[in-house]
């Protein structure tokens, strides 16, 4: 028979049940937090707290993040390093640069390739090529970099090494691209061999086909063979996001979120939280490639040389800033 | 196995998945066994004899063997002194007697701090005297030239498609190219600029399946080819008819009799093989629905279809 600890009476049939039901619920809720919790790991451990303030320069502009019921404009700072074993961790260039500009209430979304030689002023340092700021002060120094050059808020970055893209790309079944011209290429690095040194020759004939992990990644990183070099580099990456995206339209990436975050720990890292990548997550899959735009500032650079003899690109900031207003509108920092 | 539909296929018809040799002939479909990976199958009118380009780790060889694989013979070198070779893309002339075909062959030697261009330009191999030369040097870093294939019925023209940047600042161009091996002149048959590329010539040489890519997709079109070689056709852009339009779509080759095109087509994330019925009255057009041959087959869409008789 049941006794009430406090007083030794037994406790009214009735009681004892609202007892038994109220602990049940309690276990139940306990087991679906730890479950979901469990569940959720593998993404929890991508996400890096959000700090925008990180690595600025006193009185640069600070951009929060719109709330999530708002429709205002959402920038994304799409960061890319090679990360064999033949660079620094810590210190590791960042070679592509792509801002990812969201617009919730349009539907619309610009993709934004910021060329690896330009030739900014970084905050706190001396003037360099913009992916020194990655290997110089993280995502941090490259969102505060691109702000200051650029004017644009970047709400949040997503860093991604070279495994990383592979797995993106293998973890959805590969993606379906048109490659723009034949890809040669006989001295490719070879990132995974013993050295990190090595070379391997590379062919990606022309034309609609569908790709692997690693052949996405040559087709994206390879410019030996490329007239245009890093623009033409620039244009395949945005190619490459849009073929990503259209892949995975049509799969549940909510659901798919904590599979894909397994396969991804210590290749992407980004401070988007939980709540906003399923929010975006959901976003795109309902996107429709004529609602991507893809820019570049290329017809606003030319080649030069730094006065330490570096091969750089040097902007117009006059028409790069009349080009972002077109794209941004009012949205631009002061 | 292919998952395969009951769609007969006059003639045989060779696509590869995975690198591997498929057939189909009426509702059959055989693999062809192959020591190695191949790509980009090329087959005689008669269809006796079978093309390929055969795949090694860094470097490719055109090879040519009966239709069975068997009684097979390497044409082009995987190395040379110039370093490691590719070679892709075979086609047949109309006696059977030449193959056209790509390659980086005559490049120069390139390391990472000497860095040259490796694009692959035409070149030809003579089957009977086991010779071969180089037909078109490519531009320089466009990646070089593709899809070369004889006109059937003259042993003295080719089409293929030439790679190379346009425009203001400068974008990606593949035009249709034609050459006279005469006097060795060419003449672009599609416009300066945008992407036309992958053509493929009627089994009487009067007309030309291409794709052009469009905003998102690779549509199929067809324009006729003046009967002799001229530097004044001037084909575009309003004689070339669009046969499918908003599709991805590569690799198309015609039936031996001209009456059907297949191809490949990105269906729900598959490549997969299509055959189209053609009609010649005025104008040429398709004669209804592509049908499927394939449903979910994923088909290497990145190597060439052939269909021989």
């Amino acid at each position: 028979m049941n006794h009430s600890p406090a007083t030794g009476v037994p406790d009214a049939p009735g009681s004892r049940r609202v007892r038994w039901i109220a602990l049940g619920a309690i276990a139940l809720a306990l087991v679906m937090i730890s479950g979901l919790l469990i569940y959720l790991s593998p993404v929890l451990a991508l996400l890096e707290p959000h700090d925008p303030s990180l690595g600025r320069v006193a009185g640069a502009p600070v951009a929060t993040p719109p709330p999530l019921d708002s429709k205002r404009r959402i920038n994304i700072l799409l960061l890319g390093s090679d990360n064999d074993q033949k660079f620094r961790q810590d210190a590791l260039l960042s070679q592509t640069m792509i801002v990812v500009s969201i617009e919730p209430a349009t539907h619309q979304v610009t993709l934004l390739s910021l060329p690896r030689d330009l030739w900014v002023e970084i905050p706190g340092h001396p003037s360099a090529k913009i992916d020194l700021a990655y290997a110089e002060g993280g995502a941090a120094l490259a969102r505060a970099t691109v702000e200051k050059a650029f004017k644009i808020p970047i709400h949040y970055y997503a860093w991604v090494g070279l495994n990383g893209l592979v797995r993106v790309v293998d973890r959805v079944g590969g993606i379906d691209l048109d490659v723009l011209h034949p890809v040669l290429d006989d001295n490719y690095p070879n990132d995974f061999s013993d050295s990190g040194y090595g070379t391997e020759r590379v062919y990606l004939a022309a034309g609609p086909q569908h790709l692997d992990g690693r052949h996405a990644l040559q087709y994206v990183r390879s410019r030996h063979g490329d007239l245009l070099s890093d623009f033409g580099r620039s244009v395949r990456q945005q190619q490459l996001l849009l073929a990503i995206q259209q892949r995975t339209a049509g799969m549940d990436l909510v659901t798919a979120l904590p599979t894909f975050a397994q396969d991804l720990n210590g290749h992407v890292k980004t401070d988007l939280d939980l709540v906003r990548l399923t929010q975006l997550a959901l976003f795109m899959r309902n996107l429709h490639p004529a609602d991507v735009h893809q820019a570049y500032i290329s017809p606003y650079v030319r080649d030069a040389t730094s006065a330490d003899g570096q091969q750089i690109l040097m902007a117009d900031w006059t028409a790069v800033h009349g080009y972002l207003r077109q794209l941004f509108g009012g949205d631009l920092l002061p | 196995m292919l998952p395969v539909k009951q769609l007969r296929v006059t003639g045989r018809l060779y696509a590869t998945k995975g690198r591997a040799l498929y057939r189909f002939s009426g509702t059959q479909l055989t693999r062809l066994r192959f020591a190695s990976r191949v790509k980009d199958p090329a087959v005689t009118p008669s269809g006796d004899r079978i093309a390929l380009a055969q795949l090694q780790d860094q470097s490719s060889t055109i090879v040519v063997s009966d239709p069975n694989g068997q009684n097979r013979q390497t044409l082009t070198p995987s190395s040379a002194a110039e370093g490691s070779l590719w070679a892709f893309a075979p086609g047949f002339d109309g006696a059977g007697q030449r193959i056209v075909y790509l390659t980086d062959r005559g490049k120069q030697p390139s390391s990472p701090q000497n860095l040259r261009p490796n694009d692959l330009g035409l070149w030809s191999y003579d089957l009977a005297s086991g010779q071969s030369r180089r037909l078109v040097q490519p531009f320089a870093y466009t990646g070089g030239d593709s899809d070369p294939s004889y006109r059937p019925g003259v042993s003295d023209q080719l089409v293929y498609t030439t790679y190379l940047y346009g425009g203001a600042p400068p974008e990606p161009v593949a035009r249709l190219t034609w050459m006279s091996l005469r006097t060795g002149a060419t003449v672009y048959l599609s416009p300066d600029l945008g992407r036309n590329f992958e053509p493929a010539l009627s089994p009487d040489g009067r007309y030309l399946a291409f794709i052009r890519a469009g905003a998102g997709s690779d549509d199929l079109f067809v324009m006729p080819l003046a009967p002799t070689y001229t530097r004044e056709q001037r084909p575009y852009p309003s004689e070339a008819a669009v046969l499918i339009q908003s599709g991805v779509i590569s690799q198309p080759v015609w039936s031996p009799d001209g009456r059907s095109i297949a191809f490949l087509m990105l269906t729900k994330g598959s490549f997969d093989l299509f055959i189209l019925p053609i009609t010649m009255d005025i104008a040429i057009h398709g004669a209804g629905v592509a049908q499927a041959v394939t449903h979910g087959s994923f088909l290497d869409a990145d190597s060439r279809l052939a269909w021989s008789s």
